[in-house]
Parts: C-alpha cells; sequence; structure tokens
C-alpha cells in the first residue's frame, strides 16, 4: 500500500482527496498539512511515497514547498493538485522543478487515482 | 476536466513526455520575445532607454509601452509595430513541439482537433460588460466560468443574468471572495443562500447529506469552489495573454451597512439564475 501526505490549506479541499485516496484499497493517507512548510516536515516524519500538494497556499506556497522537498530528496513523487493548474506558466514551473503531475481541478476521482497509479 | 493549456493535455493524455514539453517551453521562450526585448531588437529603444523606463515602473504601475509613450521614448505607431512584430514571430506552443520532434506536422491539427472538443465546455459565452470597464474581456470569464462551474461541480445548470454596475456588496446567507492580481485587477464575490452553500458542499464534499458538516467545512466548500473557478479564470486568461494570479479565498462579512464599492473601481453585478429558482449574485469590484 502506497503511502500518501495531502498539503492542501481548504479543509474541502483536503477532505475530498482524502475520500478518494483512502477509498482505494493501494493507497493510505498518513497525514495532512495545511500549508507547504507542513508538507515538509509531514514528508520528513511520515517518509510517503506521494506528495498531493496543493499550489495556493497561504504561508509557504506548494511551489516553494516542491522546490524544497526536491532540494532534500530527489526521488520524492510530487503532485500538484491545484485550480491553478491550466495556468501554463504554473504549469511548466512545477514540471521543470520536479514534479511528477499536475492535476487541475475540478477533476475526476477516477482520473487523479490513476495519475497517482501512474507514478 | 478543467480549462487547461494544449501542452498539458498533451502530457495528461501521454502524448508528449515532460521532457519534451519542456524543450518546447524553452524553445518559445527563446523565440517569442517580451515586448521591451522586441522594442531592443527592433532598435526602436536602447539599454539605457530601457533602464529608464524600469526605472520609472517602480514608482507609476504602467506597462512597459504605455510607460514608454509617456517619457517620450515611443509613439504610438512604433508600439504597434512592436506588437505586430510579436505577433508575426509568435511560436505557438503546438508548432515548438514538432520542432522539438514531440509532435509530427501531420499530428499536430489532429491533436488541436482533441483539444477543442475537450475544451468545448469551457468556451466563453457572450456577456455583455458595462463600458468603460477596463479588461472587460476577464470579467465575462469570470461570469461564464461562474456559471459553467456550477452546471460542472455542483450539477446546477446557471444563466448569467444582465450585468449591472452597483454601488455596493450584493447580501446574502455567506459571501465568498477571492482578490484576482496581475494583468487585471479585481476582487471577487460570490454570495449565496444557505440552502445553496449547502447544495456547494455536497457536492465538494460528495457527501448526499451535510447537515450534520460544522458550519466552517460548509463554508469552507464555497471558498474552494470560487478558488477553482478563479483559478480556470486565470488559466484562461492566460490563454488571451493576460496573466492573473489569486490570492487565496476568504469569507466575507457583509454587516449591518453592507460593502461598499471602492472609490475608483466600478462594481460589476452578475445574476446567476440556477436550477429550482435558486440564485447566487457574482460582484466583482474592478479597479479603473
Amino acid at each position: 500500500m502506497k503511502k500518501v501526505v495531502i498539503a492542501d490549506d481548504s479543509i474541502a479541499s483536503a477532505r475530498q482527496l482524502e475520500k478518494i485516496i483512502a477509498g482505494a484499497d493501494d493507497f493510505e493517507v498518513v497525514a495532512q498539512a495545511r500549508n507547504g512548510l507542513e508538507a515538509i516536515k509531514m514528508y520528513q516524519v511520515h517518509h510517503p511515497d506521494i506528495v498531493c500538494m496543493d499550489m495556493n497556499m497561504p504561508g509557504m506556497d506548494g511551489i516553494t514547498a516542491l522546490r524544497t522537498l526536491m532540494a532534500l530528496d530527489k526521488q520524492v513523487k510530487v503532485v500538484m493538485v491545484t485550480s491553478l493548474g491550466g495556468v501554463g506558466d504554473k504549469f511548466t514551473e512545477s514540471i521543470r522543478l520536479g514534479a511528477k503531475a499536475v492535476v487541475s481541478k475540478p477533476f475526476e476521482a477516477e482520473d487523479l487515482l490513476k495519475t497517482l497509479r501512474g507514478l | 476536466m478543467a480549462v487547461k493549456f494544449f501542452g498539458q493535455f498533451l502530457l495528461e493524455k501521454g502524448t508528449v513526455t515532460s521532457d519534451l514539453l519542456l524543450k518546447a517551453v524553452d524553445l518559445q521562450d527563446s523565440i517569442n520575445l517580451k515586448f521591451g526585448e522586441m522594442a531592443l531588437d527592433l532598435k526602436l529603444v536602447t539599454e539605457s532607454d530601457v533602464k529608464r523606463i524600469h526605472h520609472a515602473q517602480r514608482s507609476e504601475d504602467l506597462l512597459f509601452g504605455d510607460m514608454a509613450v509617456k517619457l517620450g521614448i515611443l509613439t504610438g505607431e512604433q508600439i504597434g509595430q512592436i506588437l505586430e512584430q510579436q505577433k508575426k514571430t509568435h511560436l505557438r506552443i503546438g508548432e515548438a513541439l514538432v520542432r522539438v520532434g514531440a509532435l509530427s506536422a501531420e499530428e499536430l491539427p489532429l491533436r488541436l482537433e482533441e483539444f477543442r472538443v475537450d475544451q468545448a465546455p469551457y468556451v466563453t459565452a457572450q456577456i455583455v460588460i458595462p463600458a468603460g470597464v477596463s479588461h472587460p474581456e476577464v470579467w465575462e470569464i469570470c461570469a461564464d466560468l461562474s456559471a459553467k462551474m456550477f452546471q460542472r461541480m455542483v450539477g446546477m445548470p446557471c444563466h448569467v443574468g444582465e450585468c449591472v454596475l452597483v454601488d455596493q456588496l450584493a447580501q446574502g446567507a455567506f459571501v465568498a471572495g477571492i482578490d484576482l492580481m496581475g494583468g487585471a485587477s479585481a476582487r471577487y464575490f460570490l454570495a449565496v443562500s444557505e440552502q445553496l452553500r449547502n447544495r456547494i458542499a455536497r457536492a465538494v464534499l460528495t457527501e448526499e447529506d451535510v447537515t450534520g458538516e460544522p458550519e466552517e467545512v460548509l463554508e469552507d466548500t464555497v471558498l474552494e469552489f470560487i478558488n477553482i473557478v478563479c483559478g480556470n479564470v486565470a488559466a484562461k486568461a492566460a490563454q488571451r495573454g493576460i496573466e492573473l494570479a489569486i490570492l487565496p479565498p476568504f469569507s466575507v462579512q457583509t454587516g449591518a451597512d453592507g460593502v461598499k464599492v471602492p472609490v475608483g473601481s466600478y462594481g460589476l453585478c452578475f445574476p446567476l439564475h440556477l436550477a429550482d429558482g435558486e440564485r447566487a449574485e457574482l460582484t466583482l469590484f474592478v479597479k479603473s
């Protein structure tokens, strides 16, 4: 079973992600973070297989957290799950920094799981 | 499904790899000169003119070209010449992907057609913005995508009513706001009834019943809804060459006196007519 950390400042969005991911037999949500800094801490504590990261968060944003995580561990698998995924510059910046995928909101549950299983 | 750009669509489909997509984006960046770079390339300005313009931009929020005209460095005709040259030499991502070998020239039109079909639900409908308001196309997108996301996310067909100028924010049981900044600036507000807030909550949380949910969670679903709307607005605006940033959404306390449109802004209100007789109010405080 693959371990997942969810980083999203929105309670609603985090709940939605958890419901989809934890509802699948092959994933387990091990922690949730409300900003980029917490996401890094959760990564260091839980060593998850995947981090699902929102881009637009107060405090440390998702892009900065992605950059930091990649500096800590080049093998980390980060999926940006964001309403800004359709913005070309944000998308390419995420991929350039090492995100494995960018999922634009709104998304379908099956599409998200397919992306996570494809990593 | 959401508003995407062509390269993202191809990557998600597995048609191109991320390495080749980044190579194509780099090629675009090397060919598609920014306004100031193009002005330099055409020898219409000097390096010292550029420094002077950048320096002046620190104290006044004007675009490069507008500042150059203000300082007497460029004429209106030269601005047109630069824009024309940018348009003429602009390399689109599809063509860039062909050039880096990610797609064949024969494949490109087929993929563009697939992309057009994928994005058809997000084609902007005709919405009329009152004369004099800057960047009307962005506010059209705001109204249009708000309606489309009610259909897409909440499953409620939505029709945008006539836009009217207002001097204060519409009231609602709950009002959510978010700031749009960059190439165009506005504060976006969505006012919803308690019943509509709960409909949004059921959709976002994918729960049949949300009666036991804390108020904080119910309100957060509306914040998440407008966050998604405005993220998609930013993506759509970017397709039209307007860069927008969005800040995290917030809940608004309207109080007894309401929230007045700030001086120097236009208040645009769009009634959103939803299924089952429900109605929401989208209000934009657009900086003029």
